[in-house]
């Protein structure tokens, strides 16, 4: 025996499983109750044969899955429907089906953790020590021993009657087991308390560094986790390099080249230029149609009435807006009668539009050639309408018109003065609409029709 | 409780005597009786037999799964050398061994399918040939052609029963010899055997419930099938046992852990076919393809919606939360509810999957209309038109699934010389 501390209990040894839980019923029916066995397998029925309530665990379990089940769906509910509300393939933001894999794994997580953790807090492990260490039988405990333990603590516990008691119920052999007389080695050893909270505290660093960085000011570089992710050997656009006698990374257009797809060797069709001129009808390639002119008011639409208005007459939307801020801007007015936009060739129209004019920025970057052509082609169509006489009405439709002040006799008067004056002024363009001179109307007509 | 093996108790009764002949007449006489009350009601329908032979087919699947099932727990147990089944596996043997007369049953509706019947298979309707109206199942039609089915049908049902046969001839020779080389080869035989269980069962899963809506597709279809099937076979298995168990037969060898056990089992399966059913549903609502969701469509909206809450709570969440308790499992009435209730709704989740293709869409193109088949048109016009039909026929088949029992439930009920059984009849669950 080792040691002369207080006696802790005694230890029995049996030769096999079916002795062993003969042995635990016959001490159970003796009346301790502070004893348990021991085994390097599962023994099933030991737990009967030991008058061992069944364990809670499966209902600890249980909590553990059900409040998986309930965060999982709360994570999800919160960050995707409540904290940051976010559309993804136009689901509703919170959808059951969508919550329910990450629910399943999280339930899955927490009865798992529970199960191994409520497992160890009930059979009380960690137990780093234990007095049956002591002794060099229990070695074999997981290897070939079946061993059953009685405490000193147990009331019927009585040194003597005890052993007879294992021995009578089969034991191999029956020895006392006596505390440690140093009391130090039954407290945790110094270095495992190290080690737990040193790893513990290590542990923490990575949150302490998160916390800090989340609450301080630095004027230091970002720490490159991976640098070789960040600084990649390769160079961006209009970056320097070394390499060149130039200095610069990119590699420009070699001379005498075309790159793929960009010849635009038509001068008429990309550059509204003619015979070193510009170009008053259109590219023979396109096929003047209505359907290319709703195709024009399309993009027109897009890009040029935010600010020449969908009437063409300067007012669209940036100009109400600026209006709106007590200034005073219009865009230029395209369908004047005489003005500038109706006497331009239709190719210095067409290369407005792609390179800009004064403010107006180009525009050959968003717009294919084509539809820069069709733009051209509605404006044409919309100073046409802008500017119509009643002439130009067809016959038949005349009559269906609900038009007033054609039937007075003195609307002509009252347009002819209105008309010159009209629209470049800050005043709204609206009651001026039905006027102009026939002489505007014919001026405007795209040259082709 | 505490043997790690225990004999064969010597007042054990382990003959099936008259049990198996009792058994056959009696399915014999409910298949009779229902087959005939099956065939006048049918015939009142005025649907040419539609209904009818939908509800066929679903008591047909019915019978076809329970004995898929126990033969995978037959095969199973040889395959991992399992223990705690070998008290219960004659009897899941002769379960299993219905195979032939259930295949035979099932030329019901595979004989009117190739002798022309349209009305059943939308793609033996001549108009699932139109080109352009379905595109996309005209690619299909040389595997989905009658012939070609029935010869699956009879290669299907050749495998299934040549594995019945096999396991439970082996296993009685074993009753008679006490040959332990027997196991050893049965466990050789059942990893091939596996293998080919496992494509027979999808491909019959494919073949005679998904092309049902044959424009649909999805490859877990099998598996769900499968998972259904084995939680209807292991509630079929636990209320046979019970039964054989109430004529004073293996009183003494099967006890509450083999109950525990084939709760185990029911239990699993009802969680695993709730998750291959929400895997094939999840991927298909989030890639929201028309071809895809339409399945889907008319199964969660209009009528049938109801009957898929049905499927969810009742096939699944309530099952699933009371048999995670070990004692809803254990103590036999509380397993008995459980077996009877997944039955029930082993049923019903063949009826979802089958009888919502039942309303077939004649659409005009041109001037000719068109059968464009199931799963078109507007949801609120699908009905889960419950009729007295689909029980009645459903009762007959399953009258052929117990005469196709009774057959097999002779001599020992009990491998008596099986190694193991040792070791089952001491099965305790810790």
């Amino acid at each position: 025996m080792l040691g002369d501390g207080a006696l802790y209990g005694v230890l029995a040894e049996y030769d096999t499983p079916g002795e062993l839980i003969e042995a635990a019923r016959k001490v159970r029916d003796a009346g301790y109750t502070e004893f348990d066995c021991f085994s390097p397998f599962p023994v099933h029925g030991i737990d009967e044969a030991m008058g061992i309530k069944r364990t809670i665990l499966p209902l600890l379990i249980f909590g553990g899955g059900f409040a998986g089940l309930l965060g999982g769906i709360l994570l999800q509910w919160w960050t995707n429907a409540y904290n940051w509300p976010w559309n993804i393939a136009g689901k509703p933001e919170w959808s059951i089906p969508a919550n329910v894999p990450i629910a399943f794994e999280t339930t899955i997580l927490l009865s798992v953790l529970t199960a191994f953790f409520g497992m160890w807090m009930l059979n009380k492990l960690p137990q780093v020590w234990h007095p049956f260490f002591r002794l060099e039988r229990f070695g074999r405990v997981t290897d070939d021993a079946f061993l059953l333990g009685i405490e000193a603590r147990d009331r019927r516990f009585d040194s003597v009657a005890t052993t007879q008691l294992l021995k009578d119920a089969g034991a191999i052999a029956v020895e006392n087991c006596h505390l440690d007389p140093d009391p130090a080695s039954r407290t945790m050893p110094g270095w495992i308390t190290a080690f737990i909270v040193s790893s513990t505290a290590f542990a923490l660093i990575p949150f302490a560094i998160a916390a800090k960085a989340r609450n301080s000011h630095s004027s230091e570089p970002h720490i490159h986790v991976f640098p070789d992710m960040d600084f990649q050997p390769k160079y961006k656009a209009d970056a320097a390099s070394d390499l060149f006698p130039d200095g610069r990374a990119n590699r420009g257009q070699l001379a005498e080249t075309v790159a793929r797809g960009s010849l635009n060797a038509d001068d008429t069709f990309y550059r509204g230029i003619e015979g070193g001129k510009w170009t008053e009808g259109f590219p023979k390639q396109l096929e003047i149609s209505e359907q290319l002119v709703r195709r024009g008011q399309i993009r027109y639409n897009i890009y040029c009435a935010p600010c020449h208005g969908y009437d063409g007459r300067g007012s669209g939307p940036v100009p109400q807006r600026v209006a709106a801020g007590g200034g005073a801007w219009d865009a230029r007015n395209l369908v004047q009668a005489g003005g500038p936009v109706v006497k331009m060739p239709n190719g210095q129209l067409f290369n407005t539009i792609s390179n800009g004019y004064n403010t107006m920025m180009g525009y050959a970057h968003q717009i294919p050639p084509a539809d820069r052509w069709a733009i051209v082609l509605y404006t044409r169509a919309l100073q046409r309408s802008q500017n119509a006489a009643v002439d130009d009405v067809p016959q038949e439709e005349l009559g269906r018109m609900p038009m007033p002040q054609m039937q007075t006799p003195a609307a002509p008067a009252g347009a002819g003065s209105a008309a010159p004056a009209a629209p470049t002024g800050s005043a709204p363009a609206a009651p001026a609409t039905p006027a102009p001179a026939p002489a505007a109307g014919s001026a405007a007509q795209p040259e082709n029709k | 409780m505490s043997a790690l093996v225990k004999p064969l108790h010597p007042d054990e009764k382990i003959k099936a005597g008259k049990l198996g002949s009792s058994l056959t007449k009696a399915g014999v006489g409910i298949a009779v009786i229902f087959m005939i009350i099956s065939i006048v009601l049918g015939s009142m329908q005025g649907d040419n037999w539609k209904r009818f032979f939908y509800s066929y087919v679903i008591g047909w699947s019915y019978i076809f799964s329970i004995c898929v099932g126990v033969l995978f727990l037959v095969m199973l147990h040889h395959l991992v050398r399992g223990r705690w089944a070998t008290a219960v596996r004659r009897i899941a043997e002769a379960m299993s061994s219905a195979f032939p007369l259930v295949f035979i049953a099932g030329l019901g509706f595979v004989i009117p399918l190739v002798l022309g019947y349209k009305d059943l298979y939308y793609w033996a309707h001549p108009d699932a040939h139109d080109p352009v109206l379905n595109h996309h199942l005209h690619h299909k039609l040389t595997w989905l052609s009658p012939g070609f089915f029935a010869v699956r049908y009879v290669i299907y049902g050749v495998a299934f029963s040549g594995l019945a046969i096999y396991f439970t001839k082996k296993s009685r020779e074993q009753d008679e010899t006490g040959d332990p080389k027997l196991s050893e080869q049965m466990r050789i035989a059942s990893a091939p055997a596996m293998i080919l269980y496992s494509l027979v069962v999808f491909m019959a899963a494919f073949d005679i419930l998904m092309s049902m809506a044959p424009k649909w597709y999805s490859t877990i279809y099998g598996v769900n099938f499968w998972g259904s099937a084995c939680v209807g076979a292991f509630a079929a298995l636990a209320l046979i046992v019970l039964g054989i168990q109430r004529t004073g037969r293996l009183t003494h060898s099967i006890n509450a852990e083999h109950y525990h056990d084939i709760g185990k089992w029911m239990f699993a399966f009802t969680f695993f076919w709730a998750y291959t059913a929400f895997s094939q549903f999840m991927l298909q609502w989030y890639g929201n393809m028309p071809e895809e969701t339409v399945w889907y469509k008319y199964r969660l909206f209009g009528e049938w919606q109801w009957v898929s809450i049905a499927m969810l709570v009742g096939f699944w969440a309530f099952p699933f939360v009371f048999l995670l308790s070990r004692w809803t499992k254990r103590i036999v009435p509380s397993l008995v509810f459980f077996a009877v209730w997944q039955l029930v709704f082993h049923w019903l989740d063949l009826y979802w999957n089958v009888m919502p293709q039942y309303d077939w869409q004649v659409v005009t193109n041109g001037t000719a209309s068109v059968n464009a088949g199931p799963l078109m048109g507007n949801t609120a016009l699908h009905h889960v038109g419950f009729s007295p039909v689909d029980i009645t026929v459903w009762i007959a088949l399953v009258g052929v699934l117990l005469a196709g029992i009774g057959r097999n439930l002779k001599g020992n009920l009990i491998p008596v010389k099986d190694p193991t059984l040792p070791l089952s009849l001491a099965h305790e669950n810790l």
